[in-house]
């Protein structure tokens, strides 16, 4: 037509060049890691430092540099000292895949460890099965992901996420009758972690007689609560239960009931009341007390290698230990884990590293793990309260260092 | 109808089968699966782009919400292999055009609804589209798993073969779109879609069928890029809302087509070529999502104010001015060398 | 059904608010034919300055106005100065582009100086409330309302009762005559772009006041916006207006009623039934000969 002829020899011109230039661009040389004796062993992983999940993708950051810094402090992994590679996923699951290919293949590293979310996890475990590698996440346990049956998959917490809210219902039932609320509310956002939580207590509250006046599920994104708080407050439930996978929609549901002057006698959210100053400053201190939310780590607690851990925590970071979310401990969990297993192979063959994982028992600062087929950790969270301005372990007995405070005391 | 010259043609033929000839032996000749994942995803969005390129740039509807396809296309997918056993993994492509079809079932009421606005109110309802998309997707929770996302099959591939089969069903999708575009370019349809372009009421005057025309190249847009829709979520493994519902990836789609050229054949390709793998690189790089938007955004004002022709079209003025000033005469080449530009209409 | 006494009256609380942002789009649209769909993330950034000048300064909200309100401005003309008037041809389609790349951009700068976490403004009164039937209202929606209704009043007057404003409203009605009767289209143009911009500084802190935020947000609230200018039909601000209540009070009454999930669908499913029988929106003029 119009000099289309001279057209496409400028346009092969110019993609060509652009190939090239994309793939010098683009074109990371590959390291070659020589396995020699001495050289440092290296631990891939990516994490959410931007985006969505950034804040709980620090935390994870900082647990897996602790870990990694005790282990070099008392004569490294097989004699050799741990390096840790990290890329940035910017909570994309694109990204995450791009990550996992370049650690394994371009980095060449010797094990892989997750990134922070379940829907980051899934695409993430999918490279490292490729490659044989096992995977160990301290995030990312929702159902979905177990639902997969991985192999190489293993979720590093006390329980899957799904059961977070055991505890809490087991505490209830066993109330006596005269006492137990007969009603509850469920309020929660639409997302892998919070709502499967949710549900699970849903399920057992309700097939034990506890009646639900109020049930909703939201999407993501909502940002208003309020006619939704008011509505759950209208329903007057004895008890609220509040899937919230960030402290966002537990902030805005207690601001909520304390201008309906609403007063449930007792309030658990997933996830927010942990989050020690954060969550008090924006409620208010006295209004904290009695809320409750599940957790896998408390800096109490006499398990593995935990007062070191805060130490060394505290030594790097600063703060107090109210400060240190769940994601540090978690992650160091996961190092632990993997410490552990290669030191009883002596190897860090992938395939004999993952069998060992099925089949050992692990010793971390959350407490002892075992992992089943899936990747599921065999074991349960405990439940916290806010006591007094500051938060303790209330259940199941045997953590316990007050019991429960039952009815949440009144607003301020 | 066309008086190309023979020895340009041959010439322009050989580069181009040069060109896809490279473009088939690549992932055997790179040895690092990392440079074959980020072509996947080069291809994933020249395709989407190509397919953008079919509405936006022939009939200068600018859609801002067509990623919405993609999210319609990833499900699709999602929902479709439910119902298949995959063993040797090679399954899910043949789903492809049938989950372009079902893209293209989508676009059709869509497209009926929003064309019958003036130009920037449609642009303003596809940005309502790709919305309601994500809305839909996270509300419709029986459909789609809502925030909790889906999972695909994993296909049974291992090691560095994985990125193989995905790589070669890009190419596929790819080569299709840019045939249907070059062959809409060049037909009597095409020569409607540019009159429409340049002002709608006259070409209307002239007999031409606007509202079908449009509709058309609506849909044939959701048709392919509901497949790289697909094909990206089958590589991916795991897929929710936001992630295939992207305002970002929306725009990264006309970013590119505009940067190489908006109502070209190859711009949008050449467009996805330049700027996925400059994303990436950024992403290791920095990392950051605050600034990595900072730069698309940036990037996008460049190119919108400097060169808002894109640059294959601009090179080309650029050579047929050099070629004017160089022969003395008048030639129909060089008269016809200039790409047709958006004329102002006659209100603006 | 105090229920939906209280989803009503938030519905006009909270529409007014919506209200005076799609306001300051709307003028835009009327004066410069020309969509800002930067508009969301200029709330945000709004809301944004409020949060971190109370969080620093321990300002109260509504005093952050005093600087949020002109620092917006200045802003809008800048981006008008800088970026808008560079517009030649097909000023319309390009202008939409332009502001989008203007909004990501906004959104790269708060997530890179704030995070991406959710936040809120926080002030003492927040949780103070009064009662209607059984439910309660918190004051803040009360107090953002007025503001609401204040500066929209003060626009009206603006529009309607200065030299200025009728040479805005001139340039509305016919730009071509305006100009040619003297009136300089380039100030209307600035003048005009930042008061709608420095409208989205109000709004963001009364939107950051009774939400929670992050630099996403912006993506949902310019959806909302432009439905609300495209219902309330472009270029007309009596038009926003009763767009914006009518589209609150029904969000909220569904979210009451049926489901909090549906509640933002039936925004759209509204504008999409209105569209297809009356494209130009309530108050709008039908398309001409426009392309």
């Amino acid at each position: 037509m119009k000099g289309t002829g001279e057209m496409k020899t400028v346009f092969a011109g110019i993609l060509s060049v652009a190939v090239i230039v994309g793939l010098l661009l683009s074109g990371i040389p590959a390291r070659a890691a020589s396995p020699a004796a001495g050289s440092p062993i290296k631990v891939g992983f990516s994490v959410s430092l931007s985006g969505d999940f950034s804040a709980d993708g620090k935390a994870i950051l900082q647990g897996y540099n602790l870990w990694a810094a005790d282990v070099n402090k008392h004569g490294g992994l097989l004699g050799r000292k741990v390096q840790l590679v990290h890329y940035d996923d910017a909570s994309s699951t694109s990204q995450v895949a791009t990550n996992y290919t370049k650690l394994i293949r371009s980095d060449k590293v010797d094990l892989t460890f997750g990134p922070f979310s379940s829907l980051l996890t899934i695409p993430a475990t999918s490279v490292a099965r490729r490659y044989g590698y096992a995977f160990l996440a301290p995030a990312g346990g929702g159902p979905s992901v177990f639902q997969q049956h991985f192999n190489n998959f293993f979720f590093v917490q006390p329980s899957p996420v799904a059961d977070n809210l055991v505890s809490f219902c087991r505490w209830l039932l066993k109330l006596p009758k005269s006492k137990r609320p007969t009603t509850a509310a469920y309020i929660t956002i639409d997302d892998p972690f919070a709502k499967p939580e949710i549900d699970t207590a849903k399920a057992l509250l309700s097939s034990h007689g506890i009646k639900t006046v109020y049930n909703t599920v939201l999407a993501s994104e909502t940002t208003d609560a309020q006619p939704i708080g008011v509505a759950a407050a209208h329903a007057h439930p004895q008890v609220v239960l509040v899937g919230s996978p960030g402290p966002a929609l537990a902030v805005s549901l207690t601001h909520i009931f304390i201008q309906q002057h609403f007063n449930p006698k007792a309030l658990i959210a997933t996830s927010g009341p942990d989050q020690g100053k954060t969550f008090s400053k924006s409620v208010g201190i006295k209004n904290t007390e009695g809320i409750m939310v599940p957790e896998g780590w408390w800096f109490g607690a006499k398990t593995y290698k935990n007062t070191q851990f805060i130490n060394e925590y505290l030594a790097a970071y600063g703060g107090t230990v109210a400060d240190i979310s769940q994601d540090v401990p978690e992650a160091y969990s996961a190092g632990q884990v993997a410490q552990q297993a290669i030191t009883k192979i002596h190897s860090l063959d992938n395939a004999k590293l993952i069998a060992q994982l099925h089949h050992g028992t692990f010793q971390t600062v959350q407490g002892a793990m075992r992992f089943d087929s899936a990747g599921r950790p065999q074991g349960q969270s405990f439940i916290v309260q806010w006591r007094n301005g500051n938060t303790i372990p209330v259940y199941p007995p045997s953590y316990a260092v007050k019991s429960v405070e039952y009815p949440k005391p009144n607003w301020h | 109808m066309s008086v190309s010259v023979r020895p340009r043609t041959i010439a322009a033929s050989a580069a181009a089968a040069v060109v896809l000839a490279a473009a088939i032996i690549f992932p055997q000749v790179v040895s690092s699966p990392l440079l074959v994942t980020m072509a996947i995803f080069t291809l994933i969005f020249a395709i989407m782009s190509s397919g953008w390129n079919i509405l936006g740039g022939y009939t200068g509807y600018i859609s801002l919400g067509h990623a919405a396809f993609f999210g319609i296309g990833a499900y699709a997918l999602a929902r479709l292999s439910d119902h298949i056993t995959v063993s040797t993994g090679y399954e899910p492509f043949f789903l492809l055009p049938v989950v372009g079809l079902i893209g293209a079932a989508f676009a059709v009421p869509l497209g009926i609804v929003a064309l019958r606005t003036r130009r920037h109110v449609f642009v303003v309802l596809t940005i309502a589209m790709l919305f309601i998309g994500q809305l839909l997707a996270t509300n419709l929770r029986d459909v789609t798993n809502g925030s909790t996302g889906q999972g695909l099959p994993q296909p049974p591939w291992l090691g560095d073969f994985f990125n193989v089969p995905f790589y070669y069903a890009g190419l596929v999708v790819l080569i299709a779109a840019i045939g249907v575009s070059w062959w809409i370019r060049r037909s009597k349809f095409g020569l409607s879609l540019r009159a429409i372009r340049d002002d709608e009421d006259r070409a209307l005057g002239l007999g031409v069928n606007a509202g079908l025309a449009k509709l058309v190249c609506f849909v044939v847009a959701a048709f392919f890029i509901a497949m790289a829709g697909a094909i990206y979520a089958y590589f991916v493994t795991y897929i929710y809302p936001p992630v295939v519902f992207d305002p970002l990836a929306d725009l990264a789609m006309v970013l590119m087509a505009f940067t190489g050229g908006v109502g070209t054949v190859w711009g949008p390709v050449l467009g996805a070529f330049l700027i996925e793998p400059a994303h990436e690189y950024f992403a290791f790089t920095y990392g950051d999502s605050g600034l990595y938007l900072i730069l698309y955004g940036c990037l996008f004002l460049v190119v919108i104010l400097l060169l808002p022709q894109g640059i294959i079209p601009t090179i080309r003025a650029m050579i047929a001015s050099y070629r004017a000033r160089r022969s003395p005469g008048p030639t129909t080449a060089t008269v016809a060398g200039v790409p047709p530009s958006r004329k102002e209409t006659a209100a603006r | 059904m105090d229920l939906i006494y209280g989803a009503i009256v938030t519905g006009i609380l909270t529409g007014g608010v919506y209200a005076l942002m799609a306001s300051g789009l709307t003028l835009v649209f009327g004066v410069m034919d020309i969509i800002n769909v930067g508009q969301g993330a200029l709330v945000v950034l709004g809301a944004y300055l409020t949060y971190a000048l109370q969080q620093h300064l321990h300002l109260d909200p509504f005093l952050t106005l005093l600087i949020t309100i002109p620092a917006l401005f200045l802003v809008g003309v800048a981006m008008q100065v800088t970026l808008i008037r560079r517009l030649k041809r097909d000023r319309t389609m390009l202008s939409i582009l332009v502001t989008f790349a203007v909004a990501l951009i906004i959104e790269g700068l708060l997530t890179q100086f704030f995070s991406a976490d959710l936040v809120k403004i926080d002030a003492p009164y927040v949780d103070a409330s009064f009662p209607i039937g059984s439910v309660y209202i918190a004051y803040v929606y009360l107090y953002g309302f007025l503001l609401s209704v204040g500066l929209l009043a003060a626009l009206y007057i603006f529009l309607y009762r200065t030299k200025f404003g009728q040479g805005i409203r001139a340039t509305v009605q016919n730009r071509v005559a305006a100009e040619l009767i003297g009136i300089n289209i380039a100030r209307v143009e600035t003048i005009t772009f930042g008061i709608g911009v420095s409208l989205a500084a109000a709004g963001g802190m009364v939107y950051g006041a009774t939400n929670t935020f992050s630099p996403v947000s912006a993506y949902d609230l310019i959806s909302r916006l432009l439905v609300i200018i495209i219902l309330g039909g472009t270029g007309s601000l009596f038009g926003a207006l009763v767009a914006a209540l009518l589209m609150l009070i029904v969000e909220n009454i569904t979210s009451v009623v049926w489901s909090p999930t549906w509640s933002t669908l039936v925004f759209y499913v509204i504008l999409a039934a209105f569209l297809l029988f009356r494209p130009q929106g309530i108050f709008g003029k039908l398309a001409t000969r426009q392309q």
